[in-house]
């Protein structure tokens, strides 16, 4: 019997593609969010919520993770968003090199922001990079609220949380608080959002949000302005 | 649930290692899996057998180490699993914590007979 070392994360395949992403991510100079959640907690509401206030002035593409129906790429495609479906055909997660082989159907070029809507469920989709610059995890308020320290592992690797449904908070017991400090522990640097996307409380902080982010990621560009900007 | 994809890129790594040492035959493959990986060991190995079952890997054992959760809390310095707590760290209660391990999913190395 002989010992061969590997000493290799299993993913390594994966993170290598993302990293390929997010530089032709960066030369196009577009900002790139991951978002992650449950089914149901409202990750197409929010993207229409968001186009309503942004696809007049920013050019925004969407690519739709779902295990089957273009449904939420429809939904995308009314309110203002380019983009493609993939559909994983019973895949629980997108992966980088699915992003990668629809890349080159995107103009990226004339983009300024794209959102992947993974597919929905808070377990799978969290080990696998795509390349973005934001991963986002979206709750909502009639999941419960104990969803943080049951899922560490998208609590840890987010830059960004998002509590959904917050009109529905008065009908509903959920403690805020105990989420917020249960996200703080497993990742002192996610930022958490409030907001309904349907009713529109606290979707302005969200495009303020995501206005600088935007920002910041063309003010990374050594390239400088593009477009005037 | 992505138990099978997880057992197909490890199989890739393995493939690639075994090229380099044509005849030999796998045994044993060994893994660091996380307690905060959301990766289930039984269903990684019921995913493992369905794929290898009629191949050349058909009877390798999966050999998984479990990695606890543990995080380190920034203000005191203090250790712990995460099991023991919700809300920050168990001695001091401050929410400024730092994991150290337990989100490893990684392939550390295989037995041959070669």
């Amino acid at each position: 019997m002989a010992k061969v070392s590997i000493e290799k994360r299993i993913l390594s395949e994966n993170d290598r593609i993302a990293i390929e992403n997010r530089k032709t991510f960066a030369d196009a100079g577009v900002l790139v969010l991951n978002i992650i959640s449950s089914p149901g907690s409202g990750k197409t509401t929010l993207l229409e919520a968001t186009l309503d206030r942004i696809a007049r002035e920013l050019a925004v593409l969407v690519i739709e993770g779902d295990v089957s129906t273009e449904r939420d790429m429809d939904r995308v495609r009314a309110r203002g968003a380019g983009g493609i479906q993939i559909n994983t055909g019973g895949g629980c997660h997108l992966s980088a090199k699915m992003i990668r082989e629809v890349l080159g159907e995107l103009d990226l070029e004339s983009a300024d922001i794209v959102f992947i809507e993974n597919v929905g469920n808070l377990i799978c989709p969290s080990t696998y990079d795509l390349g973005e610059d934001v991963r986002l995890v979206l709750l909502s308020a009639t999941e419960g609220d104990d969803k943080p320290m049951k899922y560490p592992s998208i609590f840890h690797e987010a830059s960004l949380a998002i509590l959904n449904k917050t009109d529905l908070l008065p009908h509903l017991i959920y403690d805020t608080e105990k989420v917020m400090k249960e996200i703080a522990v497993l990742n002192p640097n996610c930022e958490i959002l409030r907001l309904s996307a349907l009713q529109g409380e606290g979707m302005d902080t969200w495009i303020d949000w995501l206005r600088e982010k935007l920002a910041a990621k063309r003010g990374e560009q050594t390239s400088g302005a593009r477009r005037g900007t | 649930m992505h138990e099978l994809s997880i057992c197909q890129s490890m199989l890739r790594i393995v493939d690639a290692t075994m090229e380099k040492h044509p005849g030999a035959k796998l045994m044993r493959i060994f893994l660091e899996i996380g307690k905060g990986a959301t990766i289930e060991p039984v269903l990684l190995k019921d995913a493992f057998e369905i794929v290898t079952h009629d191949g050349p890997y058909a009877g390798t054992e999966l050999v998984i180490k479990d990695i606890p959760l543990v995080g380190r809390c920034r203000s005191c310095g203090r250790s712990f699993e995460y099991e023991e707590i919700a809300l920050g760290c168990p001695s001091c209660e401050s929410i400024d914590i730092e994991i150290e391990s337990g989100l490893e999913m990684n392939i550390k190395e295989l037995e041959i007979d070669e």
